[in-house]
């Protein structure tokens, strides 16, 4: 049975919370956008509605037709009752015939059952002033059934208007309170959502955090806090074109040192070389520790001339810092083989390069240790 | 000799007075405002032109069935293009034309840069006249989507037309 891979795991997990998160600001979104769809819908509800009954002012029916009806109507009476005049008659038989076009609406012929006698009894009025049949007086006297008529038609469309208004303000009202709890509740979804976001946003950064430094640590060595080799690897492949240096460092003797020491005292001497790599070559290098007592160095290196800079440095730093080696062979204090080589940085010639330098460290200790040599570039 | 009365003279001076109202009236009814609705004021700036009716009816070239929400029924009416009228007379369009009706109603309307409106003069066949909202009615041929229970919906449709004046 295979354990899972945790690298695979940490990846889907982090997939996962990305995932979430569009979702929980996907669904953040939505609530906001709903809930101005929804204002908007209820703003376009209640617009016509306050066109129709509100703003019908000066215009056509802004009047009901039925009270222009009965001001003509008014008017043929008030004319007719001081009429001497055949033109006197006349105007008022004008004033009818208006009356008469602003009453005769189907509305109110269906609605209303005066409507039609009415309008019956002023086409008759009107032939009757014509051929002069009928006392003006008496013309005026009759316009009193459309007047009542007219009247009562008034007083009933404003009925259904009151009723309409009052419709339409207990629906205003109930719209509104539609409006505000579904506000309210679409707003708390929406800032719910948020917060689920913003929540899954600080896990996904923590994931990414933890997964940032895992990595980190799955390049390092835990003993020395420099790079492994998997680090070298990586290191090399970002420098790719460009001309570096590798330093391969052995510590000589290591075993006898672990032998007469113990092994606390040889990893405090492998951190403390760690540190006299670093001082000695400078903030450029990068340093490696490839298992042992094996370092490496990758640094910029233009020409061989600095690699040789950077052996010297690294050997005298060693001699300055005067490391104790109680079972050196040699009675000297540690000292170190060192082997370089210069490349252009690639897969293929690190490669090369590696090679080239481990032999020019092995050569190093085939003549005795405690030197240094580089071979030509890679 | 005695004279003897007839009735002849009396009669016919009796029918010499009613032909003599009659005349009259018709004279009177000549001037009346019934009668002056037969012509259209087209006002432009300082300039009034008057259309006559009789002509409006003859230039009637385009017939077509509508219903009429304020008639409750399919109506079928005879009228000109509205568009085209403003142009022959105005040279173009205005922005606003200012209608005064019959009956003094007036509104300023924009808008009319619209196939559908016809300036509508006979309806079934007979001449509009101020107790059928004519003699000049101003009515959309195309309505459709329209509410035609809602008359406010309807309130462009210019009754009793009496004057049109361009607004720039």
């Amino acid at each position: 049975m295979t354990s899972p891979d945790p690298n695979k795991q940490q990846g889907l997990s982090v997939r996962w919370g990305v995932h979430r998160l569009f979702n929980w600001l996907s669904l953040s979104l939505m609530s906001f956008v709903g809930l101005m769809v929804l204002i908007v819908y209820e703003a376009r509800w209640v617009y016509p509605e306050i066109q129709a009954y509100f703003s019908q002012t000066g215009s056509l029916t802004g009047q009901q037709l039925a009270t222009r009806a009965r001001g003509y109507v008014q008017r043929a009476q008030e004319e007719l009752l001081v009429a001497a005049s055949p033109l006197e008659i006349n105007s008022a038989r004008h004033s009818l015939e208006l009356a008469y076009g602003l009453f005769d609406v189907d509305v109110y012929r269906q609605k209303y059952a005066c409507t039609e006698p009415s309008l019956a009894l002023m086409d008759e009025l009107a032939e009757l002033l014509d051929t002069q049949q009928v006392d003006p007086f008496d013309a005026a006297h009759a316009l009193f059934i459309p007047v009542q008529c007219l009247t009562r038609i008034e007083m009933n469309q404003l009925d259904q208007r009151g009723v309409v208004i009052n419709d339409f303000s207990s629906s205003t009202r109930r719209h509104h309170q539609i409006l505000t709890y579904s506000s309210v509740l679409i707003f708390a979804l929406g800032l719910l959502f948020w917060i689920m976001h913003q929540r899954q946003l600080k896990r996904t950064e923590r994931a990414n955090s933890e997964k940032i430094a895992w990595m980190a640590r799955a390049m390092c060595d835990p003993l020395t806090g420099i790079g492994n080799r998997s680090a070298l690897y990586q290191d090399v492949a970002a420098y790719t074109g460009c001309s570096m240096g590798l330093i391969l460092v052995d510590i000589d003797f290591f075993k006898q040192y672990n032998d007469a020491l113990g092994h606390p005292e040889g990893d405090r001497l492998l951190r403390r070389l760690a540190r006299l790599l670093k001082s000695a070559l400078g903030e450029q290098a990068r340093l490696y520790r490839l298992g042992g007592d094996e370092f490496a160095a990758l640094l910029p290196c233009p020409n061989d001339q600095m690699l040789v800079h950077h052996c010297e440095a690294l050997q005298l730093g060693l001699e300055e810092a005067q490391c104790h080696h109680p079972a050196h062979p040699d009675n000297k204090d540690v000292t170190l083989s060192i082997g370089g080589a210069r490349f252009v940085a690639d897969a293929t010639s690190f490669a090369a390069a590696y090679e080239a330098a481990d032999k020019a460290l092995y050569q190093v200790k085939t003549a005795g240790r405690d030197g240094w040599q580089i071979t030509a570039s890679a | 000799m005695n004279a003897v009365p007839s009735r002849l003279p009396l009669r016919f001076g009796r029918a010499c007075s009613k032909a003599a109202m009659v005349l009259v009236t018709l004279l009177l009814v000549g001037v009346s405002p019934a009668v002056q609705a037969q012509a259209l004021s087209l006002i432009n700036g300082e300039s009034t032109q008057k259309v006559a009716l009789g002509d409006l009816r003859d230039r009637a070239d385009t017939a077509f069935t509508v219903f009429d929400p304020f008639q409750g029924r399919d109506v079928d009416m005879r009228g000109i293009s509205f568009r085209d009228f403003l142009i022959e007379h105005f040279g173009e369009v205005p922005p606003t034309l200012h209608f005064t009706a019959w009956d003094d109603y007036e509104v300023s309307l924009g808008g009319w840069d619209d196939p559908s409106w016809y300036l509508v003069t006979i309806e079934d066949g007979e001449p509009l006249s101020l107790r059928s909202r004519g003699p000049i009615r101003l009515v959309e041929r195309e309505y459709s989507g329209r509410d035609i229970e809602n008359l406010r919906d309807f309130n462009d449709w210019i009754w009793m037309i009496r004057s049109i004046e361009a607004q720039w």
